[in-house]
């Protein structure tokens, strides 16, 4: 996390995929009525909420403490707001646990809808480090944009997605 | 989007942020200026003050202002998940426990009828209304900096953001108030400063949500 936080993005993904299996478990021990794509749409709000409040985490504090505060919280969050509309069906209970999951069980369903709610060319840049694995070079050449617009474009989209998912709960 | 996809993204944006700390160093002299301006403007300085500012009275500027630093390093602790706010927040404590007893020291000395005397002055008012309106440019951009954290006790927060911002603001209007009685000093500042603290509790948890 030190390292992420001074910038080494390989660093940075290899802590974020550690972690997400931990916080899947964690997601979905507790909306067990939410079924697994709703899970998989609060475990990405968990991973945004790391990503755009990183700099809370004291450097010489263990990590770990401040991971589950901040996981808790945006969990708590997540239940409490869709809690009002869980969509739990009969067919749920008749499959139980062991059923095969839907197409791909770690598609989020939000992440789609607040892309397509963003301007075209910062869901754009969204998507071509995630759906493409772009280096942030080879995005900058491909849109014609100088490297440093290109990260400060994709630094203001994850701030606004982050924005609108709050939104979108509220 | 697929959460490995995100992730591919996140680890992407490698931008640095400012800390809370640093929004905060940032944005409070600038609302101080805007608060300091609309006294220049509004108030002014009573006539006396350079003589006030050589007496006991200047206990009025300093005292005020030395709550915007201890409230300043709890509402910091809050805004951290997993650092400990509770011995910070018990500095606030001994803080309002030592005005109280010094308020009961000059209560006990002058009575209940000195209390009264030294209230039933204009000026009351004026602190009342003064205090907290100086305040709003301090308590937004505490609050301000504050949403950038990651406050997880919002109502406590805001509350804590709002002695900040009552402490400082109170130690402006100081230049202005000609009062130095202890026993119109202490209550009315006080009542002041928790008028700003009321506004940043009741609006903390809608400004401070993430």
């Amino acid at each position: 996390m030190r390292a992420a936080i001074h910038g080494d993005t390989a660093a940075y993904r290899h802590l974020l995929q550690a972690i997400t299996p931990v916080l899947r478990r964690v997601v979905q021990a507790r909306g067990t009525g939410l079924g697994p794509d709703a899970c998989e749409d609060v475990l990405q709000d968990v991973l945004l909420a790391i990503h755009t409040k990183r700099h809370t985490w004291v450097e010489t504090a263990p990590l770990r403490p401040w991971l589950y505060a901040i996981a808790r919280h945006k969990v708590v969050d997540a239940f409490r707001a869709r809690g009002r509309r869980v969509e739990v069906a009969i067919d749920d209970f008749a499959d139980g646990l062991a059923a095969p999951q839907g197409p791909d069980p770690l598609e989020g369903r939000d992440m789609e809808t607040m892309l397509n709610a963003l301007d075209p060319r910062a869901a754009e840049i969204v998507r071509s480090f995630g759906l493409r694995g772009e280096t942030t070079a080879e995005t900058a050449a491909r849109l014609g944009m100088t490297e440093g617009a290109v990260r400060v474009a994709l630094h203001r989209a994850l701030r606004t997605l982050a924005q609108l998912r709050e939104r979108m709960i509220e | 989007m697929t959460t490995d996809d995100l992730i591919a993204a996140l680890a992407a944006d490698t931008l640095p942020q400012p800390t809370v700390a640093q929004r905060l160093a940032r944005s409070l002299p600038i609302a101080l200026a805007v608060s300091v301006a609309a006294f220049i403007a509004f108030w002014g300085p009573r006539a006396d003050i350079g003589a006030t500012l050589a007496s006991m009275a200047v206990l009025k500027t300093v005292l005020p202002a030395l709550l915007l630093v201890v409230a300043g390093a709890s509402a910091l602790a809050l805004a951290h998940p997993g650092m400990r706010a509770d011995r910070r927040l018990a500095v606030i404590g001994v803080f309002a426990g030592a005005v109280v007893v010094a308020f009961l020291f000059y209560l006990l000395r002058d009575g209940v009828s000195g209390l009264v005397m030294a209230l039933s002055k204009p000026s009351l008012v004026v602190c009342l209304v003064s205090v907290p309106l100086l305040g709003m440019p301090l308590l937004g951009a505490i609050l301000w900096s504050l949403s950038t954290g990651a406050v997880l006790r919002p109502r406590l927060t805001g509350a804590v953001a709002g002695l900040m911002a009552g402490g400082a603001s109170a130690s402006v209007y100081s230049f202005y108030c000609d009062t130095d009685m202890a026993l119109y000093v202490i209550p009315a500042y006080a009542t002041a400063i928790l008028l700003v603290t009321l506004i940043g509790a009741w609006v903390g948890p809608q400004v401070l949500r993430w």
